[in-house]
């Protein structure tokens, strides 16, 4: 049994996050501008913003929040799928794998680019809606909190759907895809949950984008479901669970 | 038949090994392994090894094509769990101290694993962050290896347009950036021109003479001969033997041979009349030579002078060669001659 020391715990950790830090930097790098991603990350939601907005009788400015929601979710989950099998492919995944590091820090690097992509998508979203719709904001802080919190636990999902052990994306995106379309129509993102039949409005309570959907809605209209506490924690849940389980299937499916 | 049928390539045995030195003073072992078993499905990859390799040691795991030696690196790694059995690297076990064995190692594995998308320099200094290497020691590192693989002109161009080797002796430099006191390299050469090939064998004669352990696997038997204290040859993942490159030669003295040439060449008989010399075992004609396998060279040598003045010619070169560490090869692993030969470059 390794001694624990509190310099021993900050050592270790401080490690982690280095690696953790430069296997996100990496993906950046390489990922972010590959055209799978573009597709899935950015064009997919706002073709689903614009095949809303065009069907509905809402006004843009209040589909902004909804777009914000499924950017986060589209974009933080899109880099993962496709990084994790080209790299296997490569091999240069075993280079990961073979780090001194802990499977979580590996499992939180690659989350983490997934994170920065969403975040800097759905501000630019944030921004044009401001600078174009002028749209009217409640409280920021809600709505940061929202694409910090919703971007995260959506990155991690995208890692945990990437451990399946395939060298082709188009596995995993499939895969993805069965999860985060429902979602959008589940999570009160263009659909109020208070008009989803009883069995639709259970599901929307086990779905993070309900949570993601009420903080940005909340911060764009100041009317909420939840306690905006409750939104953040129930996603912090949502993002340790992926990580457990994503840490639980990559040892796994490890040969 | 008292000699397996041989037919030697153009591989000299040495006569020596040049590279045979006492394990270091360190009496820690660098790798520990025992019992290990991996299976894939119904295939056992490695099935029940078990070896040691002493600090400062030079390593040749040597085998054919799935004969289980990136499986059993994939195990001292820590990337793939074995079934069974224990691994410790410097005693930490790889399999509940990973990340503890992990930071005194180095991996080479056997394809060039580097990101083509980014800069040569980029990668070294990804593989350095993943060690936690600081920026001013992780920057000199790369500088150094990247100088010394020929690699330093090029380093602000991305890896998609290196050559195969460039990639190679990348890998190499990655696998070097956090100083290991164990390196692991999955057929460093393989496929490689002489000019790779030479700047990445004088690199691990560097790093041997720096005291690094190195555990090589390679399928070049000359390789594992130059550069190795001991060779384990393994086969359908079981070690079929394990000792210095001039012991294992010594296990089967019995496959001597003597090269010789006459002035006169060769004649439609003469391969048939050498075979009849006493103690010859067999006997192949090799270009304008012939080539004799005995258990007793000075009494073939004087049969083939008295051959030779019985038929009036002169005997104009005769050499004597030990067993090849491919023979040991061949021996242990009931390779067929011919045929499966391709299975040895
Ligand atoms: N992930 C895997 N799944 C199934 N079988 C595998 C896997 N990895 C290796 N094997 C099998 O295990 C055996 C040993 O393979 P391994 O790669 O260790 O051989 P090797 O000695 O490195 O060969 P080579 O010289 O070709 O590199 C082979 O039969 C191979 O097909
Ligand atoms: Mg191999």
């Amino acid at each position: 049994m390794p001694s624990i020391s509190l310099a021993g715990i900050e050592d270790r950790l401080s490690r982690e996050l280095v690696a953790a830090w430069a296997i996100a930097k990496k993906d950046v790098l390489i990922y972010y501008l590959r055209p799978g991603v573009i597709v899935g990350g950015v064009l997919f939601p706002l073709f689903m913003f614009l095949a809303f907005s065009a069907g509905k009788l809402a006004t843009p400015v209040q589909l902004v929040p909804g777009l914000i929601g499924i950017t986060t979710l589209f974009s933080a989950s899109s880099i993962e799928p496709v990084s994790v099998p080209i790299e296997r492919r490569t091999e240069t995944f075993d280079r990961l794998l073979a780090a001194p590091i802990s499977l979580n820090a590996l499992v939180l690097g690659e989350s983490i680019s997934g994170l920065v992509y969403s975040v800097l998508i759905a501000a630019v979203v944030f921004i044009a809606a401001l600078a174009v719709l002028m749209t009217p904001i409640a409280n920021i802080f809600l709505i940061v909190f929202g694409i910090l919190f919703s971007s995260m636990c959506f990155a991690t999902l995208g890692t945990l759907f990437a451990a399946y052990p395939t060298e082709n994306p188009g596995d995993i995106i499939s895969m993805v895809n069965v999860v985060r379309f429902p979602l959008i129509f589940i999570s009160g993102v263009f659909i109020p949950i208070a008009v989803l039949p009883s069995f639709g409005q259970m599901i929307a309570y086990i779905s993070p984008l309900t949570y993601a959907n009420d903080l940005i809605q909340g911060g764009y209209s100041g009317k909420m479901t939840f306690h905006p506490i409750f939104d953040v924690g129930m996603l912090i849940v949502f993002i340790l669970i992926f990580q457990v389980i994503a840490n639980y299937l990559y040892k796994r499916f490890n040969d | 038949m008292h000699a397996p049928p041989v037919v030697f390539r153009k591989v000299r045995a040495r006569s020596s090994n040049s590279c045979f030195k006492n394990p270091h003073d360190d009496d820690m072992q660098a790798i520990e392994v025992s019992h290990l078993i991996k299976r894939f499905g119904t295939l056992t990859a490695v099935n029940d090894i078990t070896f040691s390799v002493a600090a400062g040691e030079t390593f040749g795991f040597l085998g054919p094509n799935g004969a289980g030696k990136t499986t059993t690196i994939r195990i001292l790694t820590g990337i793939s769990p074995p079934n069974s059995g224990q691994a410790t690297i410097f005693g930490h076990d790889i399999m509940r101290e990973t990340v503890a064995a992990r930071q005194s190692m180095g991996i080479v594995s056997e394809t060039s694993n580097v990101y083509t998308d980014l800069t040569g320099w980029q990668n070294m200094m990804l593989a350095a962050q993943l060690y936690r290497i600081g920026r001013s020691e992780r920057e000199k590192n790369a500088s150094e290896l990247l100088k010394r693989f020929e690699l330093y002109e090029r380093r602000n161009d991305k890896v998609h347009g290196f050559s195969k080797g460039m990639k190679r002796r990348l890998t190499i430099a990655m696998g070097l950036v956090n100083s290991p006191r164990l390196l692991f390299l999955d057929e460093p050469t393989s496929g490689l021109d002489v000019e790779s090939n030479l700047i990445i064998r004088q690199m691990i004669s560097d790093l041997i003479t720096g005291g690094v352990t190195v555990f090589l696997t390679t399928h070049n038997i000359e390789e594992a001969n130059i550069l190795c204290d001991r060779v384990a040859i393994i086969d359908k993942g079981v070690i079929a033997a394990i000792d210095a490159p001039e012991q294992l030669k010594k296990t089967i003295q019995s496959v001597q041979s003597i090269e010789v040439a006459f002035l006169d060449g060769t004649s439609p008989t003469r391969l048939d009349e050498l075979r009849a010399l006493p103690m010859v075992n067999d006997a192949r004609k090799e270009g304008d030579k012939f080539k004799l396998f005995t258990e007793d060279p000075s009494q073939v040598i004087d049969a083939v002078m008295a051959y030779a003045h019985d038929h009036h010619t002169r005997v104009i070169s005769i050499t004597t060669l030990g067993p090849s560490l491919e023979d040991v090869f061949v021996r242990l692993t009931g390779l067929q001659r011919g045929g499966g030969i391709s299975a040895i470059d």
